[in-house]
């Protein structure tokens, strides 16, 4: 379904991404990790158009999406459900409203039936009381949930991209998050999820990709990441016997 | 150093291309009418309050200064006419623009910069929408609407404000006051006056939604773009002043 070839891209002048190439199936899960700034966040941003290649070819479903207009792009991007760090609620609008938003702009929903379905949304992830709330009187777990929430509201994505959903959570509002991941996974919609925390990593993802310096370093399965002998990818896995210990 | 030419000629493509975008959203679809109702509460009634309380404050001190000095030449009678030109084809549009950059201008940076900041605007366009249409042309086109109708707000009080000081502390005649205020409301006056609005409003407007998308590297970032969005449109106002000024006195047949 995705796929990158010999992409390059940087900010301004610091190089981030070069001639990184892979491709992920629609029913993959696969975890990208690595390090702050090696471009985690900016395979997502490339995978749904809201970057352009330096370099290269990203194709969707065969289709290169690299020159498309930001019209043709809608088509690529509810492929995706995206999920960014931190959920990225609209602070001006409760969390009703931000739930309803993409059935604004995708349905012709009345405001009963808006209403109806986004209780139910939030009754899945136990958040039907908080729907007069604004999201500045949520916790960062509530936030993400209400997040996920609203990228499923108008259509049922292909593929989901979530980005770092539990960094910075507690353990308990992190369990909540996997679950929900798998939950949402269930019916054969892969996803991509990029983290650091080696943790969340191996409960959800099948296939692991790891970034440094621009360049995949590792791209395989569990057993074959637990035996690599990379010197970055031990420190990361080093973590995981910290929180397998405590 | 080609590099940095390179960098500030995008900027410039970038801001006319979302300055011109910006504008044209106004007359295509869709429309996102609650947020152009937000937007023209916040720039116009939320700076209601402090256009009206320093505009009153720079009628009477421009009067006191006027009466002050024109009493020493004997031509005290003329305050009200000096008073209502300065007043309605410079200080009143100037003025308020300034204002409405500081309160509208910097909330406007700020306000899409924390949404650039926390990927609200990325969402947007996950989903589809267009963040200039969304975020851009509201703000845009409220800012054009709404500046004209405080500048005339501000005028207004400016004009009491300044017959306040010549009749009660100045102790000229009231009615004298008016009838000059009358004598010069004459269509080359208003008309330099109340264009001006339109196009400062169209600049704030355009330079602080610009400056917010543009936002970069956290609190520190943010910081900056405000600070330049404001310093930018105080410039911006004060030149596009002289350079109307000439044209429109050109234009308007007043000889220099």
């Amino acid at each position: 379904m995705i796929e990158f070839e010999k992409v390059s891209f940087s900010y301004g002048q610091r190089p981030i991404l070069n001639d990184l190439s892979f491709s992920v199936q629609e029913n993959e899960r696969v975890a990208i990790l690595g390090g702050s700034g090696d471009g985690k966040t900016t395979i997502l941003k490339l995978i749904v158009g809201l970057l352009r290649p330096d370099s290269g070819r990203i194709r969707i479903d065969g289709e290169e999406i690299n020159k498309k207009t930001e019209e043709e792009l809608r088509e690529v991007r509810i492929k995706f459900s995206m999920v960014f760090q931190e959920g990225a609620l609209f602070d001006s609008l409760s969390v009703k409203e931000n739930v309803a938003f993409p059935l604004r702009e995708y349905t012709h929903m009345t405001e009963e039936e808006i209403d109806q379905k986004v209780r139910e949304l939030l009754r899945r992830v136990g958040l039907e009381e908080a729907i007069h709330q604004m999201p500045e009187e949520l916790s960062g777990g509530m936030h993400r949930r209400v997040a996920i929430m609203r990228s499923v509201a108008a259509f049922e994505p292909r593929m989901f991209l979530y980005d770092e959903p539990t960094t910075g959570l507690d353990p308990v509002s992190a369990d909540v998050i996997c679950r929900l991941i798998l939950d949402l996974s269930q019916k054969g919609s892969g996803f991509i999820i990029v983290t650091h925390k080696m943790f969340d990593a191996f409960r959800l993802a099948r296939r692991f990709m790891f970034l440094k310096g621009g360049k995949i370093l590792f791209d395989g399965n569990r057993e074959e990441l637990q035996r690599s002998t990379i010197p970055e990818i031990r420190t990361f896995l080093r973590e995981l016997s910290i929180q397998g210990n405590g | 150093m080609k590099y940095r030419v390179k960098e500030g000629l995008q900027h410039l493509q970038d801001f006319y291309r979302l300055s011109f975008q910006g504008l044209m959203g106004g007359v295509r679809q869709p429309f996102y009418f609650k947020d152009w109702i937000e937007q023209m509460d916040y720039a116009g009634s939320g700076s209601l309050f402090i256009v009206v309380l320093i505009s009153l404050f720079i009628g009477m001190a421009l009067s006191l200064q006027l009466s002050a000095e024109l009493s020493r030449l004997g031509l005290k009678m003329y305050t009200g006419k000096v008073v209502g030109i300065s007043i309605i084809r410079e200080i009143g549009p100037v003025l308020t623009a300034l204002i409405f950059a500081g309160r509208v201008g910097s909330g406007i940076a700020s306000e899409l910069g924390s949404m650039v900041l926390g990927h609200q605007v990325d969402t947007l366009r996950v989903f589809g929408v267009d963040p200039i249409k969304k975020l851009v042309t509201p703000r845009v086109w409220s800012a054009i609407l709404m500046l004209p109708v405080l500048t005339i707000i501000g005028d207004t009080v400016s004009l009491f404000g300044a017959y306040y000081i010549a009749v009660f502390v100045s102790h000229q005649s009231g009615t004298f006051f008016w009838s000059s205020i009358r004598d010069i409301l004459i269509y080359e006056n208003v008309l330099a006056g109340s264009i001006k609005p339109f196009i400062f409003g169209f600049l704030i407007a355009c330079i602080s939604c610009y400056m917010g998308l543009s936002t970069k590297g956290g609190a520190i970032g943010l910081r900056r773009t405000t600070t330049r969005a404001v310093v930018l449109s105080f410039i911006v106002i004060i030149v596009a002043d002289f350079i109307l000024t000439r044209v429109l006195l050109y234009l308007l047949g007043f000889t220099v």
